[in-house]
């Protein structure tokens, strides 16, 4: 668990809040539900389209999303990670399950090809960019490899056999780097944040 | 002979990036169910990836916040679990339980039987695929067992599994057929219960076609029970909802 400094992150909504929130919405509150879409509506959805591409399937993914979140609210199990982990584990493997399943049916591309390019805006109120500055800066304290392996298994949506082809190194390796990566990843935000 | 396999332990960043297949997931989650520091370890590496996507966030398109308020005000609620787990544990020795149907047929020659119930999902090319060489030689060993119990048993609403139990090999293999279909954020997870503790012995595989992929269960001691409950995608260290199927395992 972070241990949130008010001081430093003004209105990025910590962890307790959405807690919090999870709490009411599993009682069927539906204006803590849209709490919760207001306050990570804009991360669910950014890291939804960073992995889908297609802004037409980012939105409907992000819905599935918000909808498990609503559904499920009431097994979000405080004794098992923070409520934002819990969150932004469904969105990672909701948008995953939507590239690999993309994947095995290749006639996908087919798709219309909405382009919502309007409101495709990047977030930049303050808070956010602190937080994303900390992560930033956190990522650079890896190794290159260690790097590449995380990076492109969380935003490319690879598994780390294709890690491991697209980086020409062995399996293993890639295994590896992955876990040292992450741990190094959260020994930099615990100390920074 | 073969080298032996990696250390599980390594997966756990690929398991926190969800950079694992079908297969490995599996495999490594059977081993969280069994291993306490590798299932803090995996959360806290989860909660580091969680934070990746900061900087990737992106306002998006205004209609999209109604839809999905108008989607949730019409969708019925997930139940909580049941947290209590001398509840559940209560019910698994039959209080607010029927005994669990069960039949049992001791075969002599198992190979006929066994190969009715199984054979179908073992000549399944796409099961077959997902299984290690090791895996697929449990198996086999249980099936050919000499001593081989063959059980099904009905799940609720709907379904039913098979087990193939040697009590010599202590070990027991389950295929399960037309459980209900669950949403990727939830799984079954399969529960050996002795008279001491009750230890997960990992999720089922997804079905294909309605069947799931015969799984081995080792270490079995005559006498346990074996229970499946719908538990969080990723697992639960301790059975959280009733079992939709359980199976008082024979004792000789």
């Amino acid at each position: 668990m972070t241990v949130e400094l008010p001081g430093e992150r003004p209105s990025a909504a910590p962890a307790s809040e959405l807690a919090g929130l999870l709490a009411k919405v599993a009682r069927g509150d539906e204006a803590a539900f849209a709490g919760v879409y207001d306050r990570f509506g804009t991360v669910v959805y950014g890291l939804v389209r960073r992995i889908v591409r297609d802004p037409a399937q980012s939105e409907e993914v992000t819905q599935e999303v918000l909808l498990d979140v609503w559904r499920t609210a009431s097994r979000f199990d405080p004794g098992e990670g923070s409520a934002r982990s819990w969150l932004m584990t469904i969105a990672h493997r909701r948008a995953v399950d939507r590239v690999r399943s993309a994947q095995a049916s290749a006639q996908r591309e087919t798709r219309a090809a909405v382009t919502e390019t309007d409101y495709d805006v990047v977030v930049e109120e303050v808070e956010t960019r602190l937080d994303a500055q900390r992560v930033r800066r956190c990522l650079d304290s890896l190794t290159e490899l260690q790097r590449e392996s995380v990076t492109l298994a969380y935003y490319g949506g690879y598994t780390y056999r294709e890690v491991a082809a697209l980086l020409g190194v062995a399996v293993g390796t890639v295994k590896t780097r992955m876990r040292d990566g992450l741990i190094r990843l959260r020994d930099c935000l615990g100390a920074e944040s | 002979m073969r080298l032996r396999r990696t250390d599980p332990h390594t997966l756990a960043g690929a398991y926190a990036l969800d950079a694992l297949g079908d297969v490995d997931r599996e495999k490594f989650e059977r081993h969280l169910g069994v291993c306490e520091a590798c299932h803090a370890e995996a959360a806290s590496l989860r909660d580091a990836a969680g934070r990746l996507a900061e900087p990737t966030a992106a306002v998006p398109p205004p209609r999209l916040r109604g839809q999905v308020l108008a989607e949730a005000a019409r969708t019925r609620q997930q139940p909580p679990p049941v947290r209590v787990a001398e509840r559940v544990r209560r019910s698994w020795h039959g209080v607010g339980w029927p005994a669990a149907p069960r039949m049992a047929v001791a075969i002599a020659g198992v190979g006929i039987l066994v190969a009715l119930a199984l054979g179908t999902l073992l000549i399944n090319d796409q099961h077959q695929l997902h299984m290690d060489a090791a895996q697929r030689g449990q198996i086999a060993a249980v099936l050919n067992a000499p001593d081989a119990d063959i059980m099904t048993v009905h799940a609720r609403p709907h379904g039913k599994a098979t087990v193939v139990m040697s009590h010599a090999d202590r070990a027991l293999v389950l295929t399960t057929a037309r459980l209900p279909l669950l949403p990727s954020t939830e799984c079954y997870q399969v529960w050996v219960m002795g008279a001491h503790r009750m230890r997960s012995a990992g999720r089922l595989p997804s079905p294909k076609q309605g069947m799931t992929a015969p799984m081995i269960v080792a270490g079995i001691a005559p006498g346990d029970r074996m229970g499946v409950t719908v538990e969080p995608a990723g697992g639960s260290r301790h059975p959280t909802s009733p079992p939709v199927l359980m199976l008082a395992l024979p004792s000789a």
